[in-house]
């Protein structure tokens, strides 16, 4: 046996008992392979909406199952009211808790770690009471539930603190809000994940198109649901004038979450290619950003 | 505590007579000092919160000594009324100096910068230990999110002098050691304050003929107001607390309204009532001439919609109680040193790089007893401006380093924010030249809130930081009375 048929065989052998251990996982996740990539619904009723994109992703059941704990991670890091649009509108988030629970999650939690003080954040944002309505847990952050996690593939980052209940949990759906964001341009999926971060964040935000994407390849988030119901146009992330916000009544769902980030751009009227953190993203291979490669279903609900 | 602040009659006749104006807040503390003429220094006895702390202590730390003891001396009593007349006088010549020595005001301020504090560590700490305990989590957990939905900051506070506040309280306390309620016999002015009015009562202790001159309501009396003779009763000092009736076994002890034996003399000489006024001129004008330099000065941010700041140093009495609401938000005010003098000895400072003030928050002037922070509508509110911001280009990153960062622009709550950028290319100290967004600040629009400062990741001091250039401090008729 030379060289290369060692390397070859030993390969191949890795790849088996990889592959045998979690063969049932794998074969639920390639039957739970949807038709399309990106799911784009617009419609009247944000919870309609978020309905119709999960069902184009071939349901809520592709991602969570029976005895799941479910994180699911809003924007609420702002003290502003859900029409600013500084916030995930808290009807997404409520009707994505609910079909959580509905495929029979054990448990579905709703946090994030904000910027103003958290109670009034959860309060205002709305969020906490339309999650807790649908059944969620919607905890305060403790800062003794961060860990320390190394970044394998950090460029910038070697490590960085991550809130354990995000880690830990069997399925995270990321749900940002779509708004303008003066360092990265746009704040969409792959910024919202900061949310789940410890630590002084602000240190993140110079080189932040590396930082980001570091941390995005620790957190993979199975879902990522973007708001579009209301978009902050000007004037990010946190706004306050309501003639900033523009009414957009979508949201795009999808598994790649560098494409439902580049999506967004599109819906704002910015060129993906040109955020600097999406195209790192997409050099790093954490997914695709011509949305033109894409399979998209655009659908319109009526009223 | 709300309550007894704005319940403390010493509050009340110090804060109009330091303002030369009609306080409604306190309007209760005169109802207060008007019960006294005809029931006497009841509030003392039934109501004070620090004398009934005082009563617990003593009845913990003396409990074994039951026997017959010598009444304790008399002749420190002059020293509450001494310091009453500093008091007074500072207030006529408008310096408020009550802060230091009012009960309730330093109760309050014990237990909001200190002993609440105190319990919130202690009660986080045993949750942190039962988290580490497997069957316990879960438990822990619930603790904390119920704790945290209306109970407890979500952040520890730290406040500056909580040492100092602490150790003042314990020493009054200690105090106890010396003679139950030594503070209320000897030093407090608002007892003497309430004594002085109490020469005048209508209800007395009363002791008939059935006395048998056991002695025991003379030892037993928390103020020594009980003569040599049982009979005689000093109404300026009897806080009618009725412990003597309770131990008077052949029940010849009772209160009515009817003149008894009785003296009701006001301890303090006039040697020493001028002395006291003598040495409060003194103090008036030392304070007036402290000095404060210029940077110092520049440093005092006060919270919004605070008086003007000779009118709010008249009225703040220090009791810390913005101080503690704040830090259940943006956590931005503090006890302060000497930034302003000993004159704003513990008045409430905001520290942005420590903290914010809350964009959507106006509780500093709910809590504020005395109207020294003006109770303002939140419209109002957020367009009042406390200070400015100023960026220090040798330590914002954008400016020394050539790299963008924007935290304070992201964090800046003006909706038309009041840090704004240019892109500009610029060389970096590496000799690379890229586009970079250099932020500043529209004068116009900042309002001094200071989350840019708070937020600003730079290590150690801040890239930007604030001084009280552009505050808008003003009386409004409509919002300073309430």
């Amino acid at each position: 046996m030379n060289r290369r048929e060692f390397l070859v065989k030993s390969a191949a052998c890795l790849a088996a008992g990889a592959c045998a251990g979690p063969w049932a996982r794998l074969a639920s996740l390639a039957k739970a392979q949807p038709a399309v990539d990106l799911a784009v619904v617009q419609g009247p009723s944000p919870r309609a909406n978020v309905r119709k994109a999960i069902s184009l992703l071939g349901g809520i059941s592709a991602f969570v199952r029976r005895g799941d704990v479910v994180v699911v991670k809003p924007n609420m890091a702002w003290d502003r009211l859900p029409e600013h649009a500084a916030n995930t509108d808290p009807e997404v988030v409520a009707e994505i808790v609910r079909l959580c629970l509905e495929a029979g999650a054990r448990k579905v939690k709703v946090f994030d770690r904000t910027c103003n003080e958290a109670r009034r954040c959860y309060l205002r944002s709305g969020i906490q009471k339309a999650a807790e309505k649908e059944g969620a847990e919607v905890p305060f952050v403790l800062e003794q539930r961060f860990v320390k996690m190394s970044i394998p593939e950090g460029e910038e980052l070697k490590s960085w603190l991550f809130y354990r209940d995000a880690v830990e949990a069997d399925v995270l759906i990321n749900v940002p809000v779509l708004k303008s964001h003066s360092v990265s341009g746009l704040t969409i999926g792959l910024k919202n994940l900061m949310g789940i971060l410890g630590g002084d964040r602000g240190q993140l935000h110079h080189r932040f198109d590396k930082k980001i994407v570091d941390i995005n390849t620790v957190v993979r988030p199975q879902l990522t649901l973007l708001d579009a119901t209301r978009v902050l146009l000007r004037n990010g992330p946190q706004g306050g004038n309501l003639r900033d916000v523009q009414q957009m009544d979508t949201v795009v769902a999808g598994v790649d979450r560098v494409a439902v980030d580049a999506y967004g751009a599109v819906l704002f009227g910015r060129d993906p290619a040109q955020l600097g953190f999406l195209v790192e993203a997409q050099r790093r291979g954490l997914g695709v950003l011509d949305v033109k490669r894409l399979r998209v279903e655009k659908v319109s609900l009526a009223a | 505590m709300d309550l007894f602040l704005r319940g403390s009659p010493l509050v009340a006749v110090a804060t109009i007579l330091a303002t030369r104006s009609w306080v409604t807040h306190v309007f209760l503390g005169l109802v207060v000092l008007a019960l006294t003429v005809p029931l006497g220094r009841v509030f003392c006895g039934w109501v004070c919160p620090l004398g009934s702390t005082l009563d617990v202590v003593h009845k913990i730390s003396l409990r074994k000594r039951k026997e017959l003891k010598k009444p304790s001396p008399t002749r420190w009593r002059w020293v509450k009324f001494a310091i009453l007349v500093g008091i007074l006088v500072g207030a006529a010549l408008g310096t408020q100096m009550l802060w230091p020595f009012d009960p309730i005001v330093i109760l309050t301020r014990t237990a909001d910068v200190a002993l609440y504090p105190l319990f919130t560590i202690a009660v986080s700490s045993l949750l942190a230990v039962m988290v580490r305990v497997p069957f316990l989590e879960g438990a822990a957990y619930r603790a904390y999110s119920f704790l945290h939905a209306a109970w407890f900051p979500l952040q520890q506070p730290s406040f500056r002098l909580v040492e100092l506040f602490f150790v003042l309280f314990v020493v009054i306390l200690a105090l106890e050691k010396a003679s139950s309620r030594f503070w209320c016999r000897n030093l407090c002015p608002l007892g003497a304050l309430l004594g002085f009015f109490s020469q005048f009562r209508l209800l007395h202790r009363q002791v008939d003929e059935s006395c048998t001159a056991c002695g025991l309501c003379r030892a037993r009396c928390r103020m020594n107001a009980v003569e040599d003779d049982y009979v005689t009763t000093s109404a300026v000092e009897c806080i009618a607390c009725g412990e003597c009736v309770s131990v008077c076994a052949p029940r010849a002890t009772h209160y009515a309204f009817r003149k008894p034996a009785r003296s009701g003399t006001v301890d303090l000489d006039r040697r020493r009532f001028m002395g006291a006024t003598v040495a409060s001129l003194a103090t008036v004008g030392l304070l007036g001439i402290g000095f404060a330099d210029r940077g110092r000065r520049g440093s005092v941010i006060r919270p919004p919609g605070a008086l003007p700041e000779a009118d709010f140093l008249d009225r703040c009495v220090r009791c810390q109680e913005c101080v503690k609401v704040c830090s259940s938000t943006g956590g931005c005010l503090q006890p302060s040193l000497w930034e302003s003098g000993l004159i704003g000895l513990w008045t409430p400072v905001a520290k942005p790089r420590e903290g914010y003030c809350e964009y959507n928050c106006n509780l500093c002037g709910q809590v504020c007893p005395t109207g020294a922070i003006q109770r303002l509508p939140l419209e109002v509110k957020q367009r009042t401006k406390m200070g400015l911001a100023f960026f220090d280009k040798s330590r914002c990153i954008p400016w020394y380093r050539g790299e963008d960062c924007l935290v304070c622009e992201e964090h800046c709550p003006v909706p038309d924010k009041a840090i704004r950028f240019d892109q500009r290319m610029v060389r970096r100290p590496d000799g690379s030249e890229g586009l970079v967004k250099l932020p500043y600040v529209v004068e116009e629009l900042c309002i001094g809130c200071g989350i840019c400062a708070t937020k600003c990741p730079v290590v150690g001091q801040g890239g930007i930081f604030l001084t009280n250039a552009n505050e808008q401090r003003w009386i409004d008729s409509q919002f300073s009375s309430q």
